[in-house]
């Protein structure tokens, strides 16, 4: 579309998200959210087709119900606390209301069933906006409201889309399907932590960020949106199979990648506050994650799947140029070690 | 202990900077001279450990471990030179790349002071070895083992996590250094059963224990011959190290707690060395008879006595060695057939004697053979296991005739006898094979003159 008009929805984008994560009146974060909604529904329709717009339409009706369902939350918070400044919230109906709302902003099970459909039906870097970008608001409420959310259903939607996010995308060859379903568990990882420390919540969400930006990155430089067309890249560029290899170890959360830093503070940060079950579960479910990683894995570093002879010399558009994929994947890898640098959160 | 981890960690660049001809040369001499450097750390003055900082320490136990793993890495280079030769420059390098970081890995693991330390480097040591079964390995099973691999030791391992952050949570600190003074008894609850279970699991799975053992037949057989090496050297005895370490804080749930692994491992180990006698393909051959000798290792650690203690370090030296060897025998059968059956490759001895004498030594030490370290260590373990209770020594005498039986058999499959017609075209033996099984079995034989560098700690 016309660049400066791109630049202008973008904007919005951005805008609509600073105005939520920044403001300290219950009105402004739902003008936020709002802002948000309508300026990136046309950055989901990039391409103008009936998948696209399907997509778009699913996304719109989710979000819109739960923008309505955190404006209920807010009008009755209003109503027990006559103030709409942002500190807890002083109703538990209200505060339940407002942990499903953004739950469905989020994708949290059992409210996730609209992310696999919407990624898949959109194009990669639309696709790379909503999982990374769209996650960052919601997150930033649920951070300010967590002394007040009701642990029983927190905990309850944590594990649940952990279960759902691993069982979930084991029947997956599309990519855009695995990222999303990814995101389900990754997200029930983050607010699993929130009622303990949220600062790991939003630890987990940095490197999420960057992991799953280091992964939507490599699959634009191979235009690949199946596990098929991933698996020629050892034909193209070689050395992007190590790199998808690494990253995806890093997303399964192996020792010694930096993607195990937020899942091992977690477990610490549940044990320490002595829930053993919990943590033991969400690590066991994560396997499950692993595994389709894994497949992944196989099919494009680890084997060179086979391929007719014409896509062994592929003829491809010029290389993308993808903005600052060395950086990312040496942070999405190799942040280990940095871990005791945690300790200037506190 | 930075002057072994350090040179280690500089032998990837020392490998991305060589020339084509000089890559096998200059990692493998430099290997060797680390090995050298690590022999140092046998000179153990005192009962108590070496320390070397806070976050490195040495003791008896984990250095002849040590010396094993650096001893091994210009063992797996030159063992595999041939199956490499062919491959282009770049997967060369990105091979003895993975061979290297499992070194450093595997050193910090065995050096490691703090146990969270230990069991993030232990985990690390998964991904190599995964990427070089299922990149390198030549069967489609390949795939397969990888998986297998994997998640095994990872569903293990994950609750060891939580059982060593909870133990933190108690105990203030998990420096093994300061656990070692201040171990008080666990007080008898359903947690702390739990807790047993979740901090032994790990390493059950890894040694492994007979129930839990799927993954070994299939990761060494589908592994290339380095990782077939490390596997059987090393791998498995990252399980016996950790449960000699983290036992002494376990008592006194290990007393009660230890009964079904002992049952298991005491029955396993007759029947996975009764399976040795029915195998076809070598290598599956030699894969169980690795779970047969850990089973051992496993029951001399439950016990906790002294003397099996002492057992089970020199058994798991012992047993690293001769795998090894073995390993190496099988595999120069396999670069000349490429089969891994046994009875295609027959009579060998009269084509290649030299080869028959290196398949005899390493036969009879896999038998423990007196006065081997393997019969040390089998023989403190039976010892130690009759006090425990006498009936053990049925099964324990069993699994030694077992033992020798399979042994034989694949001795004398491989060996003797009239040699089929299909393979008197086959190479003579490389003086590198040569070289590599001399260097296996010259420690293994030197050993036995002084064992006592061996025996662990309880010495």
């Amino acid at each position: 579309m016309n660049p400066l008009i791109f630049t202008t929805i973008l904007m919005t984008v951005l805008l609509g998200t600073m105005i939520v994560m920044m403001s300290s009146h219950w009105l402004m974060i739902w003008i936020g959210f709002e802002m948000n909604l309508l300026a990136i529904i046309p950055i989901l329709m990039k391409k103008y087709n009936p998948r696209t717009m399907e997509a778009s339409t699913k996304y719109f009706l989710t979000q819109a119900t739960a923008s309505m369902l955190l404006m209920m939350a807010i009008i009755i918070n209003l109503m027990h606390s006559g103030q709409w400044t942002i500190m807890k919230v002083f109703n538990p109906t209200a505060s339940i209301i407002m942990t499903s709302a953004l739950a469905m902003k989020l994708g949290l099970t059992p409210f996730h069933f609209w992310v696999p459909e919407v990624t898949q039906g959109i194009s990669l870097t639309s696709g790379l906006i909503l999982l990374t970008w769209q996650k960052l608001a919601p997150m930033s409420i649920l951070y300010q409201i967590s002394p007040s959310i009701n642990l029983n259903i927190l905990l309850t939607m944590a594990v649940l889309s952990i279960l759902v996010g691993g069982w979930g995308g084991l029947n997956q060859t599309q990519l855009r399907k695995i990222m999303a379903y990814s995101s389900i568990a990754h997200m029930g990882w983050m607010t699993a932590v929130l009622a303990y420390n949220p600062t790991l919540t939003m630890l987990n969400m940095l490197i999420y960020i960057m992991m799953t930006l280091t992964m939507f990155m490599l699959f634009i430089h191979s235009s690949s949106t199946t596990t098929l067309s991933l698996s020629h890249t050892w034909n193209k560029t070689p050395l992007t199979t190590t790199l998808i290899l690494i990253t995806l170890l890093s997303m399964g959360g192996l020792p010694p990648l930096s993607g195990f830093m937020p899942k091992w503070m977690i477990i610490q940060e549940l044990t320490k506050n002595s829930s053993i079950i919990l943590p033991t579960l969400m690590a066991i479910m994560a396997l499950l994650n692993l595994y389709f990683y894994m497949r992944l894995t196989y099919s494009t570093s680890l084997t060179m799947f086979p391929s007719t002879n014409n896509m062994k010399m592929k003829w491809q558009f010029e290389t993308k140029r993808i903005t600052l994929l060395p950086p990312l994947i040496v942070m999405s890898s190799l942040l280990l070690p940095l871990t005791p640098m945690l300790s200037i959160l506190d | 202990m930075l002057k072994i981890i350090i040179p280690t960690i500089m032998l990837m660049p020392l490998t991305w900077l060589s020339k084509k001809n000089m890559i096998w040369i200059n990692t493998t001499t430099y290997s060797l001279l680390i090995s050298l450097i690590s022999l140092s750390l046998l000179n153990q003055p005192s009962n108590n450990s070496l320390n070397f900082s806070l976050m490195f320490f040495s003791d008896p136990l984990s250095a002849p471990l040590l010396v094993l793993t650096t001893w091994l890495l210009p063992l797996m280079l030159m063992a595999s030179q041939h199956h490499l030769s062919k491959e282009p420059l770049t997967r060369k390098k990105l091979y003895i790349t993975m061979l290297t970081m499992l070194q450093t890995f595997l050193i910090m693991t065995f050096t490691a002071t703090e146990l969270i330390s230990f069991y993030i480097l232990f985990e690390a040591t998964l991904v190599p070895t995964l990427i070089i079964i299922t990149r390198w390995g030549n069967q489609t099973e390949r795939l397969n083992a990888g998986l297998y691999f994997l998640f095994y030791t990872l569903m293990g391992s994950l609750p060891l996590l939580v059982a060593l952050i909870s133990i933190q949570n108690l105990t203030g600190s998990l420096n093994f250094l300061l656990i070692q003074y201040w171990n008080q008894a666990l007080p008898d609850s359903w947690s702390n059963i739990f807790l047993w279970l979740a901090c032994m699991m790990a390493f059950m799975v890894k040694m492994p224990l007979y129930g839990l053992h799927l993954w070994l037949p299939k990761a060494h057989v589908e592994a290339p011959i380095a990782g077939s090496m490390v596997l059987a050297a090393i791998l498995l005895k990252l399980g016996g190290y950790g449960m000699l370490r983290i036992t002494t804080m376990l008592n006194p749930q290990t007393s009660f707690m230890a009964y079904p692994f002992l049952m298991l491992s005491l029955w396993g180990m007759i029947m996975t060395s009764s399976i040795c006698l029915r195998q076809t393909d070598l290598k599956s051959l030699i894969a169980y008879s690795s779970v047969s000798h850990m089973a051992l290792v496993i029951v001399a650690v439950l016990i906790q006595t002294p003397w099996s203690y002492m057992g089970a370090t020199a058994l798991m030296i012992a047993h690293g060695l001769t795998s090894s060897m073995l390993f190496c025998l099988a595999n120069s059968n396999y670069e000349r057939t490429h089969s891994r059956t046994m009875i295609l490759a027959r009579g060998l001895q009269t084509l290649l004697p030299l080869m028959a004498a290196w398949w005899l030594l390493a036969s009879l030490t896999n038998l423990a053979l007196p006065p081997s370290i393997n019969l040390i260590g089998e023989l403190f373990v039976v010892m130690s296991s009759f006090s425990w209770s006498n009936i053990t020594i049925i099964l324990m005498g069993a699994n030694i005739t077992i033992t020798a039986l399979y042994s034989l058999y694949m001795l004398i499959t491989t060996q003797r006898g009239k040699y089929t017609h299909h393979i008197n075209s086959i190479k003579p033996s490389f003086t590198r094979e040569n070289a590599l099984m001399a260097l296996h079995m010259t420690p293994l034989l030197l050993l036995s003159l002084n064992p006592k560098i061996i025996l662990g700690f309880t010495y």
